[in-house]
């Protein structure tokens, strides 16, 4: 294996620093701001199976189809919404042109390093979302331990289920596949177990003091 | 209501610097005590519908919690390592500290808390001392927590609780799924769980109203006022006196000294960093087990070059943050966690260390959930990390809890908060640098947690349990032994009344206080030892003691 350049460690550190949390609190004030940016411009679109991703304003629509492909095979849909449905490219479109712009030109790095290697994979100069979905499977089986892919695959979670304002979770999406239910008070039962709950019963010996 | 202020050139009563759990309390023990008061909040000061249920801010994001990026830190394991750039003491930068977004779990100590180094001896690499107070000393003050900040509970319901003199002024809070499981589980193995004393309203209560079960405690602020946050019990309170101003944004750095060895006030920046001093008689520092010890060392003077108070070396040292362990378990239907206050059910059957178990250690379990975005950053090892599989295992959120046990962490005087020898904050005060590394016996208690919570969840019926790991001590949240109280100036930083034994007039009160480091669950006692300073500071002013 080549020894990594100064370059290449710079970037493995860059993208990696994506994929990690502790990276995301260094950075929160600027998230903010862009979170509030994303929450005021809007997207425009229908939740559809596979549009292309619209509402763009750092990546270009190629690099966008590349990453919501990755994305809907990280997440993908179904019977519930997948990171298609939740528009996570939007997400992470907004943390690159915002808070984590500063990471860009190496996530770009890293999609380029991807696309390079599907084609070297593949035999072929097809897009990686414009190939076959079991040649998609089949690819990223060889690099989901990479720190692009990882960084995607946080980046896609987070796009799913943070709050829509940030610029994914479309219609709280990826809530409704989690199966939370979008309010901000509820009352018992909460759930299957404690609807039949008959009550604390004391133990022998003890005395329950009340108000 | 006007707020009342002072301008920098008076000399106040009393200074506070830190409006947490503990400075809340204490400035209102002061202010109704006639005294003038201010307090010293690094934050903002933020109104209820400034909250948000913003979970990637909130529990990911320092939204409202100290931010690595200006307020940095370093970390190292051992004395011999040189610290690298790493916060691992996480508090809230808010006013109300972080009572405004603790999780609210308000367990009392028991008797034996306070004398284990008599009944266990001297431990090997540890200090374990006992407290120079008692259970007996503190239970009026834990009384007077549950009546005047508000807990609700079900006193006598622990058959191994230490007494109680008073029942809880509310009734526990619903129980919800986890805690019924949890108790189902518990009751089959032949322990005792029991309704979780919590500082979040179960009925209208001071004016402040039920939980509305939005789900999110931990990491958050209330906005509705439920959760028994100083800032929104204790704070008002003392401001209502019309003694107290809490100036915001104010970040405290150094303490004025003079050369008698008083205090004289304290050096702060404003919220334009601009350096200000606001002269007080005495100063009382809550600011939380790190950041009160960085702010004695940070302080030194020609007459106390190692530091405020330290004459005994002790300030910093003696850091514990509490080891726990448990398990993650997923149940055949959805017990919809995300909805409810976060903890209802919990469990002190091994609260007592046990020397058949062949180390020291003890603590109390709880049944919890946690916010989704938290959740759906790991997986259980041999779940799909991607693809169809990964998506089941999210879509199987609704059906996880946690059994979570809270454990004890010894005092070693190698475990401390000193300062960095190169690193600075955005406002040029030098930095913490955090030395920490576990002790064998809490790294041997927390394997037992974790295998007696797969033992409750499988009496559950879990369908699957996923045990949790017990890896090196990285630091937390429950800050706590760094300016331990004691009789001996030699061997503590504070007397039994918080007095700094080495400046008369600087009292110190909040998890530094702490001479041990609890069971995993700190803040109601940190509040008692706050109600108590402050009855006791309040007589030595007017005694003329200060």
């Amino acid at each position: 294996m080549d020894q990594a350049s100064p370059s290449r460690r710079q970037f493995l550190a860059a993208v990696g620093n994506l994929a990690s949390a502790s990276w995301i609190t260094l950075n929160w004030p600027q998230i903010a701001v862009a979170a509030e940016q994303a929450d005021q411009g809007g997207h425009g679109g229908h939740a559809a199976a596979a549009p292309p991703p619209a509402g763009l304003k750092t990546l270009t629509a190629a690099e966008a189809a590349e990453i919501d492909a990755i994305a809907n095979l990280i997440v993908p849909g179904g019977t519930t919404p997948g990171a298609r449905e939740a528009r996570a490219v939007n997400f992470i479109d907004t943390a690159l042109g915002s808070f984590w712009a500063a990471q860009l030109p190496s996530f770009r790095e890293g999609l380029a390093e991807f696309a390079t290697g599907f084609a070297a994979h593949s035999g072929a100069a097809t897009a990686f979302s414009a190939a076959p979905e079991a040649a998609q499977t089949a690819f990223l089986h060889t690099v989901d331990e990479t720190p692009f892919f990882l960084a995607v695959r946080r980046l896609t979670v987070l796009g799913m289920i943070a709050l829509p304002k940030y610029g994914g979770n479309h219609e709280y999406a990826g809530w409704k596949m989690l199966g939370v239910e979008n309010r901000h008070f509820w009352s018992p039962p909460f759930g299957y177990y404690d609807r039949d709950y008959a009550g604390f019963v004391p133990y022998p010996g003890t005395t329950i003091q009340t108000a | 209501m006007d707020r009342k202020t002072y301008p920098t050139s008076e000399t106040v009563d009393f200074i506070v610097v830190g409006s947490g759990s503990a400075g809340g309390i204490v400035a209102r023990e002061l202010a109704l005590a006639g005294n003038s008061v201010v307090i010293m909040e690094q934050g903002p000061r933020l109104d209820a519908h400034e909250f948000e249920h913003d979970e990637l801010k909130y529990r990911q994001l320092s939204g409202i919690t100290n931010n690595p990026a200006t307020n940095p830190q370093t970390f190292r394991r051992s004395e011999n390592e040189t610290a690298v750039r790493r916060n691992s003491m996480t508090y809230a930068r808010v006013v109300g500290g972080s009572s405004s977004h603790f999780n609210a779990n308000f367990w009392r100590l028991h008797e034996i808390d306070f004398i284990e180094r008599s009944v266990w001896g001297p431990i090997e690499g540890a200090d374990l001392v006992d407290w120079p107070i008692t259970y007996a000393d503190l239970e009026p003050y834990y009384c007077k927590v549950e009546w005047e900040v508000g807990v609700s509970g079900l006193a006598g319901a622990s058959p191994f609780a230490s007494f109680h003199s008073k029942p809880y002024p509310m009734p526990p809070l619903p129980i919800k799924s986890s805690g019924v499981l949890f108790e189902r589980g518990a009751r089959k193995l032949g322990l005792h769980p029991f309704p979780s004393p919590m500082a979040i309203n179960s009925i209208l209560y001071k004016g402040r109203p039920p939980c509305i079960q939005c789900g999110l405690c931990g990491g958050f602020a209330c906005e509705v006022k439920s959760k028994s946050s100083s800032v929104w019990t204790v704070i008002p309170e003392a401001e209502a006196s019309g003694n107290c101003e809490v100036r915001p944004n104010s970040y405290v750095f150094q303490i004025g000294m003079n050369a008698a060895g008083r205090a004289t006030g304290v050096h702060y920046f404003d919220g334009d960093k601009v350096e200000q001093f606001q002269r007080a008689r005495a100063v009382v520092v809550c600011a939380n087990g790190a950041e009160t010890p960085k702010l004695l060392l940070n302080s030194a003077t020609n007459s106390q070059p190692e530091g405020l108070a330290n004459s005994s070396d002790m300030v910093g040292r003696n850091l514990m943050c509490n080891k726990g362990g448990g398990a993650a378990a997923r149940f055949e239907h959805p017990l919809n966690e995300y909805k409810g206050a976060n903890v209802t059910m919990m469990l002190h059957d091994w609260y007592n260390a046990d020397p058949a178990r062949g180390f020291y250690g003890g603590g109390g379990y709880t049944a919890r959930s946690g916010g989704p975005l938290t959740w759906g950053q790991s997986v259980p090892e041999g779940t799909p990390t991607w693809g169809p599989g990964f998506k089941d295992y999210l879509e199987s959120y609704t059906h996880w809890m946690n059994c979570a046990g809270h454990g004890t962490s010894l005092a070693q005087p190698n475990n401390r908060i000193d300062i960095d020898p190169e690193l600075k904050d955005d406002w040029g005060v030098p930095a913490m640098r955090v030395t920490l590394k576990d002790h064998p016996d809490d790294l041997k208690h927390a394997q037992f947690m974790i295998d007696r919570a797969v033992e409750i969840m499988d009496a559950a019926g879990a369908v699957q349990i996923e045990p949790g790991e017990v890896g090196a001590a990285n630091g937390g949240v429950h800050l706590l032994g760094t300016c331990r109280m004691g009789n001996d100036p030699r061997t503590s930083v504070i007397d039994k009344y918080h007095r700094t034994h080495d400046v008369k007039n600087l009292f110190l009160c909040d998890g530094s206080s702490l001479p041990t480091s609890t069971r995993g669950q700190p803040t109601h006692t940190i509040e008692a030892l706050a109600f108590r300073a402050g009855e006791h500071i309040a007589r030595f002013a007017r005694a003329g003691e200060i």
